[in-house]
């Protein structure tokens, strides 16, 4: 007898609520046409279950299913019929689609109580009552009992409650409930027997959502990874992103930057150059772009499509593969549920750098100077001067930490929702609003999100149903609108500590350095912090109406239509101020950017499900069409007064506004094929057109396929004691890049009118208007296509306590979009014109182990995820092409950060080799020429010269490549374990062997002119100190010792405890003495993230994004760090309520 | 729920315009002509890294100290690798002002709405390109020569040799002199036909035809509303009330921004309302960075008491600050604690000295101007050296006496007053004697000019120096190399 569970029953056991309810749905009113004649009831519920696509579950020790009968039945309900052919001794109960037939044991509800009870009249005098529950400790409503040995059967009510009668206290009563592992336990001496089922975690996998539909676990042939709702909210973090890191091998989620900030995310590496690697969301059926806004404690489940053959399905925007959001429905249990999940924390800073301190500072300046060549500033008559007038503080006696200035302990973070839920065969819906703040551990940052929730279905009839689910969200993220490289981090480092924070006799409050005293220039990163403003507030309405049309069980429409709508406003604000050194304005400037989008979604699907005795067939038929308007509307000005802080009156405003479109139209096809669920072969292709392209270049077919085979179900293992589950599968695929990078219009060049300004006639502005064109056009630009192999094993081992999951994948895009370099003296400063040339792959392993000890007091469950990616650029425009990164003379003197050439990964950091440090002046002497080089300086390495040998000379032919950011591998390590009403879990989360440019290290020991810097400095080289390998301090650098080279190269491995969490389940029986036990599960927990990190690298934090994210191409600086916003450690408290 | 499915995959921009529809008309082509001006006043070219890189490569300069960033310094001390950000900079937006000049030259002839206009933009595009190559050929000998606007990415061009260079030059500065009007005909800051006549005289001095360069020179009016003339007082020449004085023959404009951060607006210029100004403030005035200082052998240069002369130059005082001179309108007094970094040795003093010219210092107190970057407009040819090289020009071709007559000029300007030719310092009784004269007279006359490095080029060739004014300077070395960037991407170098 098949048992399936179909996709309802599915989300109501995961949602934590009385799961599988029983329910008098519609099905029992089916009506069926059908004429049998004389067959066993047994082949007749096999009809049964294909004409009405329900499964039943019933056992043949209580059911006789050998009895033939004869039955003509025409437009008739299916309960009529089930009462039929059982002449009314069977009760069916509907869970979902399944049916569960029980022989009626003559057992009346008892009246007021609503506990079943068996018959009173017979011999079983002892009574055993209880409550089921699952294991968050929500009620279970409609779980059999039975007594071992008996066909006595009898079921929870609505709050979970039974009764039962039994001989004697060897009884053993067995609690069986679909979607939770079965248990027997021996009575014994109790009278009252709680139980708590536990979620049966390979029947709650059974059914995965995967694009476009759902789909058996047991017959998938793609590479797609399920992600609980309990596992998403198991920890209290910021961000859904977050939530997934370390929980799906393959995906990476590295942090980067300030509350409110997206992290980066990659599945399967870095499959483009040029496109940033985030993976398409799809929220329930609807891809959308930032997930930032979105409220993790909505959701149901998180499915990420790792492969081509699973992802395919979303075409050209499916190679960085896709991540399936499902949100929350109702349980159909006509009782309102409400949950309460709150956490509140702080975080702080979680490693500080030694600076140099004033009386350091000015050791270091002498060193770098010469005592003779002291700024101004640090003589004794400027020195001793009062920091400012009316100060009782010299600037000699000042010693600010600038760090513990510009960092926040105990910065807040508090998350809280506030869900509502319920249903019942008609309706149900699922509400839920929630409240998110962080506070940054930093000067200036924070983020806070309101939103509110709503999804609910409707049945309309036999035929039609209609749901809708509706998002809304505020959110307001303060920002740092530092631009460039010059991080709030790097200006904490050089700036001097003789200078104090603020100084009240400025306007504005601060004090800045005052060049012409020092020559330094750093910005005082408190006053860049706060003396204006800069914030985006966020509003996303995203909503998704859906009408259901069953025209039969196997044949289904559903025609969706939806709006994703986002305003992002941005303002900011500098007012009148001035610090008297590097910061001053002598008007308040302001600047607000509004960015909406409004995306139409719109998808008609016709779904064909059937099977035929040993064969089961799937087909998907879809129409869709996305389309996105954007607007931006910009404006800007000053005032002349800090008492108006808009553009009302203002001066100087400029105004601008652009309106820009696309339009993707998909048709989309999929079949599935299994024979007796052991054989599976799948196919689908996507064409997909693209409104960006040049005409001729809009379409394109993404295709895939991919084969099964459940070992498992062959004869030879199906009766296996070891093996429980053994699956193979291997998949092929196309898929595209997402273009986003490139715009709406990105083949054509146009040209920039009125773009540009010289002001002609002495008059600014308002004269001179300027045109010009700077770039050029490809007509024949498209999709980057990526194919991609894929080949896994699924194995289950003693009843899937082992579970291993392997997958092996090999990736090769071969028409990557380059920007080809143009000439400079073309005339386009360098700027590249778009072309599909070059190729790149990526070939990785990923393997997920897993142990669950499921049974007993002390259950515990521990999954390790290992991950392994290789990448190779295979081609580039010309075989000796170099796609070299962006540069920045404070971070290295203007020498790029990374290159990127064929046979090497993307990006590989790009360098001199640094050799130690020259001790004299023979020691030079025989050494290749370092023009300028001096005792004390480093030595690089002679590499090569314009002829490809070591020529005797140090130039840029000795460059070479120094180390990638990509990491050898990465992995997780994730345990929990619960006793009795305690539970705890531990993640930990490693990544090894790569590098990490630390360019923010040259600002603190690259000595390259004046500023504050690291205490390494003070063991610059002397002859009396020639024993150091920090190089000499002389100012200029002459010989060029902070130049990108491997002395700013570091290991950037590291371990680190994402999470630990401690939690305490109040015990019901306590909860019941409560406030009329309205509480129905209570849960506290404290943790901890971030709590310690192992690593050698000497920076911040190893978790280094990438600054320049948001550019194009991120201008190729992923793992270089500039001072990036560290990682916090925090510790919450949190609380989960049911009432 | 259903809605039209109809839309379509063809989509326009609906923000810009096509090339091919664009400079059409004489408006949209002098549009096109403002935006080679933008480029030329970005920050990669006059407002930042052109003066840089003409003065690192002059005597003008010495480091002021521990500011100067690595790459500026590399530059100074003649170690310049292919990929000096400086240097690329200025390579880069030169070929952007010369790909936009291109545009408009290749779209005139079919612009027909209005002739004069159109020829006008034709005869300033030719002048600013001219100037572009100009500066290419004189800092890196040899380089590819574009002379339309490159459609397609595999359109590159090799090196040109410096002859053709100079004769493509040459030839639009002849077109341009003919095609433009002279300054009371045309806009502010428009170049005009005696802009580019006196860049015609620059080129052809250097190419070595003194007599072509001579009769270029003659042909600026000296009379009349497009006529130049000296101005009484020199300081006229590099302060923000007396931009387009009736001695500046073509400037660069720059507008004031109203802060002193750090956004100085991009590099070839662009952006509606990018910032305009210059950076030249913030770098070079005394209590400003002070990244780069006078160097002592140019502030020895000047004629003063304490070398013996009769009178001290006055161009010393209007040229650079020192410690004791009054600034802000006389209001401010400069102290050693103002001036960050090295000391200058004048005469036997140790004294710290910073530059003066097109410093807004002389108006603006030391809290404003610090910091501020400056809108005071950058003179790129000024009459005065025009009379230089008139006095070259006739000094090479055997006439000393008529040279000495423009020298004295130049020294008789009144705010200055120099004794006149010969002295006896300078004695003017050989070519050889004049040479020395004119040497001396068009340094402290223009110093902090940046011509000085190209004056250096066609004086080395001649022999004129006494001892090599370049410390690092190797025959290797005349020349920067060519980009890394460019030998990366340019198959045909």
């Amino acid at each position: 007898m098949r048992i399936t569970f179909v996709q309802l029953a599915l989300s109501i056991a995961i949602m934590g609520s009385a799961a599988a309810k029983s329910v008098r749905a519609q099905v029992l009113d089916q009506k069926i046409t059908a004429v049998v004649r004389e067959k066993p009831i047994r082949e007749i519920l096999n009809l049964l279950e294909e004409e009405a696509r329900v499964n039943f579950v019933y056992s043949p020790a209580l059911i006789k299913t050998d009895k033939k009968l004869s039955l003509v039945m025409k437009d008739e309900k299916l309960s009529v019929i089930l009462d039929q052919l059982f002449g009314g001794s069977v009760r069916y109960e509907l869970t979902g689609n399944t049916i569960v037939l029980n022989r009626i044991t003559t057992a009346p509800q008892l009246a007021g109580t609503g506990i079943l009870q068996d018959n009173p009249g017979d011999s079983r005098q002892i009574v055993v009552t209880g409550k089921v529950t699952d294991d968050s400790g929500l009620p279970l409503a409609g779980v059999n009992i039975g007594l071992k040995g008996s066909a006595l059967v009898v079921r929870t009510n609505q709050e979970g409650g039974y009764r039962i009668s039994i001989p004697d206290n060897a009884a053993v009563l067995v609690f069986r409930n679909v979607g939770f592992t079965s248990q027997e336990i021996a009575v014994g001496g109790r009278r009252v027997l709680d139980v708590t089922l536990m979620a049966d975690n390979k029947a709650l996998s059974e059914i995965v959502v995967v694009g476009y539909g759902t789909q058996k676990k047991s017959t998938l042939t793609g590479a797609i990874t399920s992600v609980s709702s309990g596992t998403i909210n198991a920890l209290p973090v910021a961000s859904v992103e977050q939530a997934l890191q370390g929980r799906v091998a393959g995906l990476a989620v590295t942090n980067n930057g300030a509350p409110g900030t997206q992290p980066i995310v990659t599945i399967r590496g870095i499959s483009s150059i040029n496109f940033a690697s985030d993976p398409l969301y799809v929220i329930d059926g609807f891809p959308t772009g930032n997930i930032s806004s979105f409220d993790s404690r909505d959701i149901e489940s998180v499915e990420v499509l790792k492969d081509a053959s699973a992802a395919a399905i979303y075409g050209s925007r499916a190679t960085n593969g896709v991540v399936l959001i499902s949100t929350k429905k109702g349980a159909r249990s006509g009782k309102l549920q409400i949950n309460l999940d709150s956490y509140a924390g702080i975080q702080s800073p979680s490693k500080k750098l030694e600076l140099l301190n004033t009386q350091q500072y000015v050791q270091y300046a002498t060193m770098l100077l010469g005592a003779s060549g002291l700024p101004p500033r640090l003589q004794p008559a400027n020195f001793n001067q009062p920091v400012y007038a009316g100060a009782g503080q010299t600037y000699a006696q000042t010693n600010t930490d600038w760090q513990d200035e510009y960092f926040i302990n105990n910065a807040l973070i508090t998350s809280n929702n506030l869900s509502l839920s319920g249903g019942n065969d008609v309706s149900r819906f699922y509400t839920s609003a929630g409240y998110f703040k962080q506070d940054g551990i930093a000067q200036g940052l924070g983020y806070d999100r309101y939103n509110y929730r709503i999804n609910s279905d409707h049945k309309i009839s036999k035929v039609f149903s209609f749901g809708e689910n509706l998002y809304t969200s505020f959110g307001n993220q303060r920002y740092d609108a530092t631009q460039g490289n010059r991080t709030q981090l790097t200006n904490v480092i050089r700036m001097q500590p003789y200078i104090p924070v603020y100084d009240p006799t400025k306007q504005g409050g601060f004090q800045g350095p005052i060049s012409s005293f020092d020559g330094s220039d750093p910005t005082n990163p408190i006053e860049s912090a706060l003396i204006g403003f800069n914030t985006i507030k966020t509003i996303k309405v995203l909503g998704t109406a859906f009408l259901d049309v069953n025209f039969a069980p196997w044949l289904k429409f559903r025609s969706t239509f939806g709006i994703d709508y986002t305003n992002g406003y941005t303002q900011n604000y500098t007012p009148i101020y001035n610090d008297g050194g590097t910061l001053s304005a002598t008007s308040a400037s302001i600047a607000n950017q509004r960015i909406s989008s409004t995306t139409k979604l719109y998808t008609q699907q016709l779904t064909f499900d059937k099977t035929f005795d040993s064969h089961h067939l799937a087909a998907t038929a879809v129409y869709e069409q996305q389309g996105v308007d954007f607007t931006t509307e910009t404006a800007s000005g000053n005032q002349s007064t800090n008492l108006v802080t808009t553009l009302n009156g203002a001066s100087n405003v400029t105004a601008n506004s652009l309106n820009q479109s696309n339009l993707l139209r998909s048709y989309i096809g999929r079949v599935n094929y299994d024979f007796k669920g052991k054989y599976m072969i799948s196919g689908s292709i996507r064409r997909d057109g693209l409104s960006i392209w040049a005409p001729g270049h809009k379409s394109e077919n993404f295709p895939s396929a991919s084969v099964g085979w459940k070992i498992d179900r062959e004869d030879f293992l199906v009766n296996s004691a070891s093996v429980s589950e053994l699956k193979l599968r291997a998949g092929y695929g196309l898929t595209g890049i997402p273009p986003g990078g490139l715009g709406n219009y990105p083949y054509l060049s146009p040209v920039n009118s009125n773009q540009s300004f010289y002001p002609i006639g002495n008059i600014a502005p308002g004269s001179g208007n300027a045109s010009y064109t700077n770039g050029l056009t490809n007509p024949d630009l498209s999709w980057e296509k990526t194919k991609q192999l894929n080949i896994g094993l699924d194995l289950g081992l003693f009843k899937n306590q082992f579970t291993i999951t392997a997958e092996v994948f090999k990736r090769k895009t071969d028409n990557l979009i380059l920007t080809v370099p143009t000439a400079p003296s073309q005339g386009f400063q360098g700027v590249g014109t778009l072309a599909n040339i070059g190729a790149m792959q990526n070939k990785g392993a990923e393997l997920q182990l897993g142990y669950h000890k499921t049974s007993g007091e002390f259950k515990w469950d521990i999954t390790g995820l290992i991950s392994v990616i290789r990448n190779k650029v295979l081609r580039l425009n010309t075989a000796n092409a170099s796609i070299p990164s962006s540069n920045d003379a404070d971070f290295g003197g203007g020498d790029v950060f990374t290159n990127t050439v064929v046979g090497r990964p993307v990006q590989s950091f790009y360098g001199w080799v640094a050799q130690g440090i020259f001790k004299n002046a023979a020691e030079i002497a025989a050494s290749p020429s370092q023009p300028n080089a001096a005792p004390g300086d480093i030595k690089f390495a002679d590499l090569s010269g314009p002829n490809g040998q070591p020529d005797g000379v140090i130039d840029s032919y000795d460059r070479t490549y120094i180390g990638s950011f990509l990491p050898k591998f990465t992995y997780s390590l994730n345990y929990s374990a619960s006793y009795k009403n305690f539970d705890v879990s531990v993640f930990l989360q490693g990544v090894q062997g790569n590098k990490i440019l630390n360019a923010e290290r040259i600002i603190l020991e690259g000595m390259p002119r004046l500023f504050n810097a690291g205490t390494r400095v003070l063991d610059a080289w002397t002859p009396a100190n020639s024993n150091s390998d920090m190089p000499r301090a002389i100012a200029g650098d002459p010989n060029r010792n902070g130049r990108l080279s491997t002395r700013w190269i570091e290991n950037g491995s590291f371990l680190r405890m994402k999470n630990l969490l401690i939690g305490y389940t109040v015990p019901e029986s306590t909860l019941k003495t409560w406030l009329n036990g309205s509480i129905s599960r209570l849960k506290f927990y404290v943790s901890s993230q971030n709590l310690f990190t192992v690593t050698k690298y000497k920076g911040y934090d190893p978790e280094v994004g990438n600054k320049n994210q948001n550019t194009s191409g991120g201008n190729l600086t992923n793992g270089v760090d500039f001072g990036q916003y560290p990682v916090a450690r925090s510790f919450q408290f949190g609380i989960q309520a049911g009432f | 729920m259903l809605y039209s499915c109809k839309e379509s995959l063809d989509t326009n921009n609906p923000n810009v315009v096509p090339t091919d529809s664009y400079f059409k008309t004489s408006s949209e082509l002098v549009a096109g002509t403002n935006s080679i001006y933008a480029a030329w006043h970005g920050t990669s070219l006059v407002a930042r890294e052109w003066f840089f890189l003409h003065d690192l490569r002059s005597d003008d300069v010495v480091s002021g100290g521990s500011q100067l960033e690595a790459p500026r310094n590399q530059i100074l001390i003649g170690v310049v690798d292919p990929a000096n950000p400086v240097m690329n900079a200025v390579w880069n937006t030169l070929y952007t002002v010369i790909h936009r000049a291109n545009t408009v030259l290749d779209n005139a002839p079919e612009v027909k709405d209005n002739n004069a206009i159109r020829d006008r933009c034709v005869g300033e595009a030719k002048f600013l390109r001219a100037w572009a190559y100009f500066e290419l050929v004189s800092m890196w000998g040899s380089v590819p020569l574009y002379s339309t606007a490159v459609k397609s990415a595999d359109e590159y061009k090799p090196k040109s040799k410096a002859e053709d260079l100079y004769a493509f030059v040459i030839k639009d500065l002849q077109e341009a002199a003919a095609a433009l009007p002279g300054k009371s005909g045309t806009d502010l800051g428009r170049a005009t036909n005696a802009a580019a006549n006196a860049m015609l005289g620059r080129v052809l001095m250097q190419k070595g035809d003194y007599a072509g360069a001579k009769t270029a020179l003659l042909k600026i009016a000296t009379s009349g509303p497009d006529g130049y003339a000296l101005m009484d007082r020199f300081l006229d020449n590099f302060e923000e009330e007396t931009e387009f004085c009736n001695e500046s023959i073509f400037e660069m404009i720059f507008s004031d921004k109203g802060d002193n951060n750090f956004n100085w607006g991009s590099p070839s210029g662009d952006g509606p309302s990018a910032p305009q100004s210059t950076i030249r403030n913030q770098e070079y005035n005394p209590i400003g960075w002070r990244n780069l200082i006078p160097s002592n052998k140019m502030l020895n240069e000047f004629e003063s008491t304490l070398a013996g002369a009769p009178k001290t130059d006055p161009r010393y005082a209007y040229s650079f600050y020192q410690t004791g001179d009054t600034f802000n309108k006389g209001a401010s007094t400069l102290v050693d604690a103002d001036q960050n970094g090295n000391a200058s040795v004048v005469h036997g003093t140790t004294i710290k000295v910073g530059f003066r010219k097109f410093m807004l210092i002389y108006k603006q107190d030391r809290a404003f101007a610090a910091y501020h970057p400056g809108s005071n407009n950058q003179r790129i040819l000024r009459y005065a050296e025009v009379l230089l090289m008139l006095a070259e020009c006739e000094n090479e071709l055997g006439n000393t006496a008529a040279a000495v007559g423009y020298l004295n000029q130049i020294r008789s300007r009144p705010s200055v007053a120099m004794p006149l030719y010969p002295t006896a310092q300078f004695p003017v009784s050989s070519k050889a004697d004049v040479v020395k004269a004119i040497m001396h007279e068009k340094t402290v006359e223009m110093i902090s000019e940046q011509v000085r490095n190209i004056d250096i080029l066609r004086w080395r060739a001649k022999g004129y120096f006494s001892s090599e004014p370049l410390s690092w300077y190797t025959a290797a070395k005349e020349f920067l190399p060519v980009p890394q960037s460019e030998i990366d991407n340019n198959p045909k170098l």
